[in-house]
């Protein structure tokens, strides 16, 4: 079982962490204290920089990768150059970036269907999306996608017919990676914000399509 | 290919391709200590301290075994305090003094 993923993996429940029955806080978490405080009191870090950081981590959602897609889908020139560049495109769109990282946006088509994986750990398009799932960052799909993607894709619920092509991007530290979905049919009469609300982190991480959500079509 | 081989030629991050369970579709809110760390990593390598890549090796450096014990972000935190010894902004004993400062926190209530 040495070579299986699962060997290296033991993402354990989180009940552990964090403050135990005593109220005293875990060992991990005080070691991030006691870290913070020694780079703080030597000057190399401040503390009001981590807590900046903290309320920019906590305004990047899907949502903002929602936005890109629906102007993407409405906007023919505002797509060819996301697709051309998409930090820029972003950043023009008015969405900044905190790392040091490019971004490729790949577009979904007929015959062309995109996943996006960091095997070797977690690299993802935080900036535009925020976190990434528990998933993405767990063993099984990083071993899996690039291997048998089809397989990985039908447990998410996607099949992807034969005749289309599945291409797999696995992220770096320095290039990360944004699936552009296909926009769903029926939607023609739909406003750039009904586009964006049915756009969901999966469907650009690229595990599933984007559909029409019964309950958000427009009367 | 024995369990050595195994073990030089694939290190631990290196799994792209490897067999694996059905994908569990897993999260969880980040505790506030991680949130914390995620920012603390991010800041890090604002400074030029210590960059995604080199806490990915950090990481890596850990060795299966702790891997296997440790949570997501548990790892990075011991990751980055391998690393800040190594480049010797820290030391250990700076360590362990701030350590016992801080459980002293909450187990003598001051």
């Amino acid at each position: 079982m040495a070579n299986q993923a699962q060997g290296h993996d033991h993402d354990h429940p989180h009940e552990l962490e964090g403050h135990n029955e005593s109220g005293i806080p875990g060992y991990y978490d005080m070691l991030e204290t006691a870290i913070t405080e020694l780079l703080i009191e030597k000057g190399l870090i401040e503390a009001q920089e981590i807590r900046r950081q903290i309320e920019v981590l906590d305004s990047r959602t899907p949502a903002l990768g929602a936005k890109v897609v629906a102007r993407a889908w409405v906007d023919a020139d505002f797509r060819a150059r996301l697709l051309a560049n998409g930090r820029a495109a972003c950043e023009d769109f008015g969405i900044s970036f905190y790392d040091d990282t490019l971004l490729i946006v790949l577009e979904n088509t007929e015959t062309v269907h995109n996943l996006i994986v960091c095997t070797l750990c977690s690299c993802y398009p935080r900036p535009v999306l925020g976190l990434p799932p528990d998933w993405y960052k767990a063993s099984p799909y990083r071993a899996r996608a690039v291997s048998e993607p089809r397989k990985v894709l039908a447990e998410f619920g996607t099949i992807i017919p034969d005749n289309v092509e599945i291409r797999v991007s696995d992220s770096t530290a320095a290039v990360r990676f944004l699936v552009l979905p296909r926009r769903p049919d029926g939607t023609e009469h739909y406003t750039e914000d009904q586009l964006a609300a049915l756009v969901t982190r999966d469907a650009m991480i690229g595990v599933i399509p984007v559909s029409i959500d019964q309950a958000s079509v427009p009367q | 290919m024995n369990e050595s081989e195994r073990l030089i030629k694939r290190l631990p991050n290196d799994i792209g391709g490897l067999p694996g369970p059905p994908i569990a579709r897993t999260d969880h809110p980040l505790e506030p200590w991680e949130k914390r760390c995620h920012a603390l990593a991010d800041v890090l390598d604002f400074r030029k301290i210590l960059n995604t890549e080199e806490k990915r090796c950090g990481v890596e450096a850990l060795g299966s075994e702790i891997i296997g014990h440790l949570s997501y972000y548990e790892r990075w935190i011991v990751a980055f305090s391998n690393i800040l010894l190594r480049k010797q902004i820290l030391t250990p004993t700076e360590i362990a003094l701030k350590m016992a400062a801080v459980e002293a926190r909450w187990t003598t209530g001051t």
